[in-house]
């Protein structure tokens, strides 16, 4: 899987590259206007993270490239401005997904995995994870093909794991993703644990791996 | 006291003072023409009478038969012989008519002349009836009061007149000043006028307005591009934690820490969002509106929010629905914020009645003290160590509710604080 990272923020850039290529994503950086024309212009990417504001020209002129060139790469916009215009503008111009700084690695790699799946696999929309079949479509799941029932929460929860699998998530980062932006008004994420604790209960209970291990108290990982 | 009523109140004063005062001089004056007429009066009676008399050339014998009958016949004209010749005088006395007696006291002037006819003295006296000194001052300080009366009446309608006239741009001015507001964005014109004086001031106030309006603006951009400047940072820093976690070296001890470091970033996160959004909202921004019910939203919040305050009790009722108009996106984060408020000080088990009732919101949660009303608006005004959220969020929920003219207030009775929303438009003037 290839994925082009065009942000002018090497710091910023050179995270997502180390925490992606950790999920067997191929990354590629492009810090300006030109050198992400140049890149899309070449390649195709399956997922593009795109800044808005670069130096030498606007994101969203890019994303009109794209769409003008008639490529199928997967666009995810990361934008400090988060504004609602740039949102819907950056959607409108073909934008897969919409994320403001400042963003969790485990909620980009998230919503990469998301977007990739939707591309790539229009036409089967299972996740086969060993023994666990997620149907994204139908948003259920069977362990040993017999049905396991969860939650909406519990059903994202695993869906977040999955597209994080191998990398260690905070307590934070899964508030986050499960409240939106509501996590930020929570006195404590303590709330988490009970879902954990459901969704870790409903997969031992269906026979399933013990694929979702707790690390340091505070964090969580998808080992598989 | 208005502008125009000073000049008005001197000008009264004055025109007052010249009238009494001239009370005292006309009546002298009129006084004295009637002294000086009937001086004149009598003295021409006399000097006829006298000459008629000895053009008559009467003999002593028929001269007195002559007085005699000039005696009765018109007693207040005497004419009588005397010892000897005198100079003339003039006198003046308060008697009654003797032929109209209930006319009263009038007024006499007379003149005593002496002669010589025959070789005999006689001296005559005519007297003229005079207006009365009491009846002159009356006639004047009425006539007086009259014009007085009408100096008034003509002062205050041309003072209306002219100087509502001459004053009008000041005025226009003043009610431009009145209607500005510096959030509004509206730039005010003044209307142009031919006075000096009143062009200098509109240029004047001009220019402080024009400098007030763009150091406004230029401290809201500030704070906009300061919290955009600084969600790249935040975003460098989130992503070194999200990577630091990922090392298998870590220790449990380190990890807490980098737990610990990612809750105090969120809250910075938070602030800098909220304070963002301020300034958004100060910015004139989601501007667009549309009409929608309150309910569905709050309905809607209830359901979230319940799955993260599972240990608190949130109860919605709705006496009825209410139709708004405003910015969706707006009335959201207000709801949310003000449900959020509720959620974070209710301590475990508790519970939060939300009341809908037609344009009244209420929010009602239990809490042991009555919160600071003078700060609680205000920005970082509420935050404290046992809250820690951003101290932004009712301070954007009272800028969302002054944007559409909607009334937010708080109220601590019987251990319950309670929020109250009326999306009624306060500035609103039916017409």
């Amino acid at each position: 899987m290839k994925i082009l990272i065009i942000e002018d923020e090497a710091e910023l850039a050179n995270s997502i590259v180390s925490y992606l290529s950790g999920q067997s994503y191929l990354c590629e950086l492009a810090e300006n206007y030109f050198k992400a024309l140049e890149k899309i212009s070449a390649y195709h990417y399956d997922c593009i993270l795109l800044d808005i504001m670069l130096p030498g020209g606007s994101g969203l002129k890019l994303l009109a490239e794209l769409k003008f060139q008639n490529k199928q790469d997967g666009v995810i916009i990361i934008s400090a401005k988060n504004s609602l215009e740039d949102k819907i503008g950056g959607l409108e111009l073909g934008a897969d997904d919409y994320l403001a700084k400042p963003f969790h690695l485990p909620e980009l790699a998230a919503r990469v995995y998301s977007v990739i799946r939707r591309r790539n696999f229009a036409n089967s929309n299972t996740i086969q994870q060993k023994e666990i079949e997620i149907d994204l479509l139908a948003k259920s799941v069977t362990v040993h093909h017999k049905p396991m029932v969860l939650t909406k929460t519990e059903f994202d929860m695993l869906l977040f794991f999955i597209g994080n699998k191998n990398r260690i998530v905070s307590k934070s980062a899964l508030a986050e993703h499960l409240s939106g932006d509501l996590a930020d008004m929570l006195d404590n994420h303590d709330f988490i644990y009970a879902h954990i604790k459901n969704l870790k209960k409903k997969l031992a209970e269906a026979n399933a791996g013990n694929y979702l291990k707790t690390r340091y108290g505070n964090g969580y990982k998808w080992e598989i | 006291m208005k502008l125009l009523d000073k000049p008005l109140k001197a000008y009264t004063t004055y025109a007052m003072l010249v009238l009494l005062a001239s009370i005292p001089v006309y009546f002298l004056m009129v006084d004295w023409i009637w002294f000086h007429e009937v001086n004149e009066h009598n003295l021409i009676v006399t000097e006829s009478t006298k000459q008629n008399l000895k053009s008559l050339q009467l003999s002593n014998a028929q001269l007195d038969q002559a007085t005699k009958l000039w005696s009765q016949l018109t007693p207040e004209t005497r004419l009588r012989e005397v010892e000897k010749l005198a100079a003339d005088s003039t006198y003046t006395l308060y008697r009654k008519n003797t032929y109209i007696p209930n006319k009263g006291f009038d007024r006499y002037h007379g003149l005593v002349s002496y002669f010589e006819l025959n070789g005999r003295f006689y001296s005559i006296t005519v007297e003229t009836n005079v207006e009365e000194s009491y009846e002159t001052i009356f006639g004047i300080t009425a006539i007086t009061v009259v014009f007085f009366v009408i100096l008034l009446i003509g002062f205050i309608k041309l003072n209306k007149h002219i100087s509502g006239r001459l004053w009008k741009p000041f005025y226009q001015t003043l009610e431009k000043m009145r209607s500005f507001d510096l959030s509004n964005h509206k730039n005010i014109t003044f209307e142009p006028s031919d006075i000096i004086e009143f062009e200098e001031m509109n240029a004047e106030i001009n220019k402080l307005i024009i400098g007030n309006v763009s150091a406004y603006n230029q401290q809201k951009e500030f704070t906009e591009n300061a919290s955009h400047e600084l969600q790249t940072p935040l975003a460098i820093v989130q992503s070194k934690l999200d990577l630091l976690l990922q090392d298998p070296s870590l220790t449990n001890g380190q990890s807490t820490i980098i737990e610990e470091t990612n809750n105090a970033l969120s809250r910075i996160s938070r602030i800098n969002k909220n304070l963002l959004l301020l300034a958004k909202i100060d910015n004139q921004q989601f501007m667009d509106k549309e009409t929608f019910s309150v309910l569905p939203i709050l309905n809607d919040l209830v359901k979230t929010l319940s799955v993260f305050a599972a240990d608190k009790l949130i109860h919605l009722t709705a006496m009825s629905d209410s139709e708004i108009e405003g910015n969706k996106m707006l009335v959201d984060i207000m709801l949310t914020n003000l449900l959020m408020n509720a959620i974070r000080h209710t301590g475990y088990d508790a519970e939060i009645v939300v009341l809908l009732d037609g344009d009244q919101l209420s929010i009602s949660n239990k809490g042991d003290t009555k919160l600071n009303t003078d700060r609680l608006f205000q920005r970082f005004g509420s935050i404290s160590k046992h809250t820690p959220g951003s101290g932004l969020g009712l301070s954007i929920v009272r800028e969302i509710c002054e944007r559409y003219g909607w009334t937010i207030s708080y109220d601590y009775l019987h251990n319950l604080h309670t929020f109250k929303v009326v999306f009624l438009d306060s500035k609103f003037i039916p017409i």
